[in-house]
């Protein structure tokens, strides 16, 4: 893949991943901690940069920079909770706190987000359909079908839009722009009907429903060290999944802010979301030794 | 029986015949409330045809004439629907009998659409498919593919996803993914009717070293048989429902048109046709790409073409052709550069796929579609399908019940109805038969006569050679020369030599 840089999980098997980032996800989406969002929000940031580079993340940042500002700035004119008075416009008073709040869950969104593209660039569709199509192989061969109709439609639909502007006799009153849009439906529908009929045709000659035990090519095994490594990450997610709801018991926004202080319990949700950052750069830098 | 066919029939008698047909006649079910003499004409009749095994078989025979029924007969999974006499047998035994499995290890099948016979998003998940589905174990099916990935040298692209194949790295996926399966007769119809002449020459040399180095029995149904001649060991010709067997050197001179097309005086005169000066289209550095992140694939490309021509555009995949036509037709803007068109106004395109055009219940209705606009009757529907050889019959049928080449025929049909001084055609005889391609070539001559423009791009040299009367080649973006074209065909070590 064009500027594509290093990836981690990368000689993984899919499972690990997945789970890797359905976890972190979870987690950072629960723990609404000013120290817990700033860890995952580097984490995600860190890991971005790694992975996508600094061009891609900034284009991403472009949108969620504003959206974290917004969420921190909206949420004091909504909820006016807290003791510290910051300003007071008319009616509208802003906490502190309130303000607080907003920025935490502005930041936690960002991260969120950042998250999800993070887990979008490291695991294809192509590995998660291979977990799942060995248990159900129609709704993953739909599945593929489906993904692959939707690039093919807007395709299509260009090609037939650009064929009808090529044609002047089609410019005529009657070519209004919902008359068009209705004409380029029909014709995008009907072929993709006759190329489904052919498809199915396609799947019949190569045995498709001859069997009623199907197999599945599985293009990567999993091994004794994907195990080990799969049992590392669900440890360190489910060790997680505990200091975080005890971090969520002792802390609180409102009335007033609990104190933020030191704690051990940080230190395992900062290796888990540095983790791949840290499995990217050590890639990277072991391919700066060979070269 | 004729005296080839006793041949054929002692011949199979030596070797085990691998695909047989004996008396077989079949009909399509009557559409309802057609009468029954129409119900009854079936489309074989009584056809006997035994291939033995190892051969390399053509069914040649014009659009229409049976060819793909006959070849579907072949796999029950996929046969028409419709009253079968006779009996069709595989390696000696009947095809109706033989499970999914025994089918799928018997009798392999490639359709003619690149784009829609492939299932799956990636080239290795297409590759096993079929394996998947047959519950072949693991290793077994690894082994299996990994020999024919090998066979076919496709570990460069064996990761890719099918979507960013070009149209003959999907059809030798299609051809591979059915291998795996290791069928002894490998069926294929119309393989390469949508490929280029380079994708189908390579193509076709594939299928002779899947004929002669794994030795599958090979049948190909094609109207276009030249460039698979050489390869072949027997030929049938399908036709007004019988079969009959052709020399196979005979058909490597099909595809000409010259003669064809002077017969009707459709060969222009040499030199340029009563083209007055004035300019048509013109364009100046144009520069054009995709997305901002993609390569050029215009780049600085000029062209000057006067009423009354018929310029053909000729070049290889991912030239720029069909990007030019496109800048021409006002589709894409380019990024950089002129485009003048003086008949923009009246202009009229023909996409490379007729699809793209049809949209109507009918025939009728599709021709008749631009009538108001332009101003046409049912009488020049009538004259337009006549020219390009459209029967009348086809006026009820439903656009997508046609064949793929008399969809090409009705689009063109279409186009010509608006009657358009500037006449842009992308790939006008892909997926045609001799007999149609020369009425496109007439159609055209006739077009550029009345003194209108036409603009066509094409890998169909013999097609530029009968209709066009100058030639421009697109090399890199650019066009790199213009003739008119005896002069091109004289000059071109690659295309005068093969006249």
């Amino acid at each position: 893949m064009a500027g594509r840089r290093h990836v981690a999980f990368e000689t993984a098997h899919a499972s690990v991943p997945i789970v890797y980032f359905a976890g972190t996800i979870l987690l950072a989406l629960f723990a609404l901690q000013p120290v817990y969002v700033a860890l995952s929000l580097a984490g995600a940031l860190a890991y971005s940069l790694a992975c996508r580079g600094l061009r891609a993340t900034a284009l991403k940042l472009r949108w969620q920079l504003p959206m974290l500002a917004i969420v921190a700035l909206a949420n004091p004119l909504f909820s006016a909770q807290g003791t510290t008075l910051v300003l007071q416009l008319g009616f509208v008073r802003v906490y502190a706190e309130s303000l607080a709040f907003g920025l935490t869950m502005g930041a936690l969104l960002a991260a969120s987000v950042l998250w999800f593209e993070n887990a979008a660039a490291t695991v294809s569709s192509e590995s998660v359909l291979s977990l799942l199509g060995a248990r159900m192989p129609v709704v993953s061969t739909m599945v593929v079908m489906v993904s692959q109709l939707v690039p093919q439609l807007m395709r299509r639909s260009r090609t037939v839009g650009g064929a009808l502007d090529a044609c002047t006799a089609a410019r005529t009153p009657a070519a209004a722009p919902h008359v068009r849009a209705a004409r380029l439906s029909g014709v995008l529908m009907s072929w993709a009907m006759e190329d489904s009929l052919e498809r199915s045709d396609a799947m019949r000659a190569r045995a498709w429903g001859a069997s009623e035990r199907r197999t599945t090519w599985r293009r990567q095994e999993f091994r004794a060290r994907d195990a080990a490594l799969l049992a590392c990450v669900l440890g360190l997610i489910a060790l997680n999944a505990l200091l975080v709801a005890l971090a969520m018991q002792a802390w609180w926004f409102y009335p007033t802010m609990a104190e933020l202080g030191w704690w051990w319990g940080y230190v395992p949700y900062a290796a888990l979301v540095l983790l791949p950052c840290a499995l990217a750069t050590y890639d990277e830098m072991s391919w700066r030794s060979l070269s | 029986m004729t005296n080839a066919n006793t041949t054929a029939a002692s011949a199979a008698r030596q070797t085990p015949a691998a695909l047989s047909f004996e008396g077989v006649s079949f009909a399509y079910p009557a559409p309802e409330g057609a009468s029954d003499a129409a119900a009854a004409r079936p489309v074989l009749d009584g056809c006997d045809l035994s291939v033995p095994e190892g051969a390399f078989c053509l069914l040649v025979g014009d659009t229409g004439s049976g060819k793909t029924t006959l070849l579907r007969l072949a796999k029950p999974e996929i046969a028409p629907a419709g009253s079968l006499d006779g009996r069709v047998l595989a390696c000696g035994r009947d095809v109706r009998e033989l499970d999914g499995r025994a089918s799928a290890e018997t009798v392999g099948y490639v359709f003619q659409n690149p784009d829609s016979q492939i299932v799956c998003d990636t080239v290795w998940h297409e590759m096993a498919f079929g394996l998947e589905n047959l519950a072949v174990p693991e290793p077994q099916m690894r082994r299996r593919v990994a020999e024919v990935s090998y066979f076919f040298g496709m570990e460069p692209w064996f990761s890719r996803p099918t979507a960013e194949l070009s149209g003959g790295q999907r059809q030798v996926l299609a051809l591979a993914a059915t291998l795996a399966m290791r069928p002894r007769v490998l069926l294929l119809d119309e393989p390469t009717s949508m490929l280029d002449p380079i994708a189908e020459k390579s193509f076709a040399s594939l299928l002779q070293r899947v004929n002669l180095e794994l030795g599958v029995t090979v049948v190909v149904a094609t109207h276009a048989p030249a460039p698979l001649a050489p390869f072949a060991t027997m030929a049938v010709e399908v036709g007004e429902g019988a079969v009959r067997p052709v020399e196979v050197s005979a058909l490597e001179r099909r595809g000409r048109l010259a003669d064809v097309a002077r017969e009707d005086d459709a060969k222009p005169a040499d030199g340029p046709r009563a083209a007055d000066a004035r300019a048509s289209v013109r364009l100046r550095d144009v520069w054009w790409r995709y997305g901002r992140e993609e390569p050029w694939v215009l780049r600085g490309c000029d062209l000057d073409v006067s009423a009354g021509e018929v310029r053909a555009i000729v070049g290889g995949n991912a030239s720029g052709k069909s990007s030019l036509l496109s800048a021409v037709a006002q589709i894409s803007r380019p990024q950089r550069g002129r485009v003048e068109v003086a008949d923009a106004a009246c202009q009229a395109l023909l996409p490379q796929s007729p699809k793209a055009l049809l949209t109507a219940e009918s025939v009728e209705e599709e021709l008749m579609e631009w009538s108001r606009a332009v101003g046409y009757a049912r009488g020049d529907v009538l004259a337009a399908m006549g020219e390009l050889g459209l029967a009348e019959g086809l006026l009820a049928s439903h656009p997508y019940d046609l064949s793929g080449g008399q969809q090409q025929l009705v689009a063109l049909a279409k186009v010509l109805l608006t009657r358009p001084r500037l006449l842009l055609l992308d790939e006008p005889t892909k997926g045609l038969d001799d007999a149609a391609r020369a009425a496109v070539a007439r159609a055209v001559s006739r077009v550029a006569d009345s003194g209108a423009t036409v603009l066509l791009v094409t890998h169909d040299l013999e097609f530029v050679r009968v209709c066009a009367t100058s030639v421009s080649m697109i090399f890199d973006g650019k066009v790199i020369s213009t003739e008119p074209t005896p002069e091109f065909f004289e000059t071109s070590w690659l295309w005068g030599v093969s006249r």
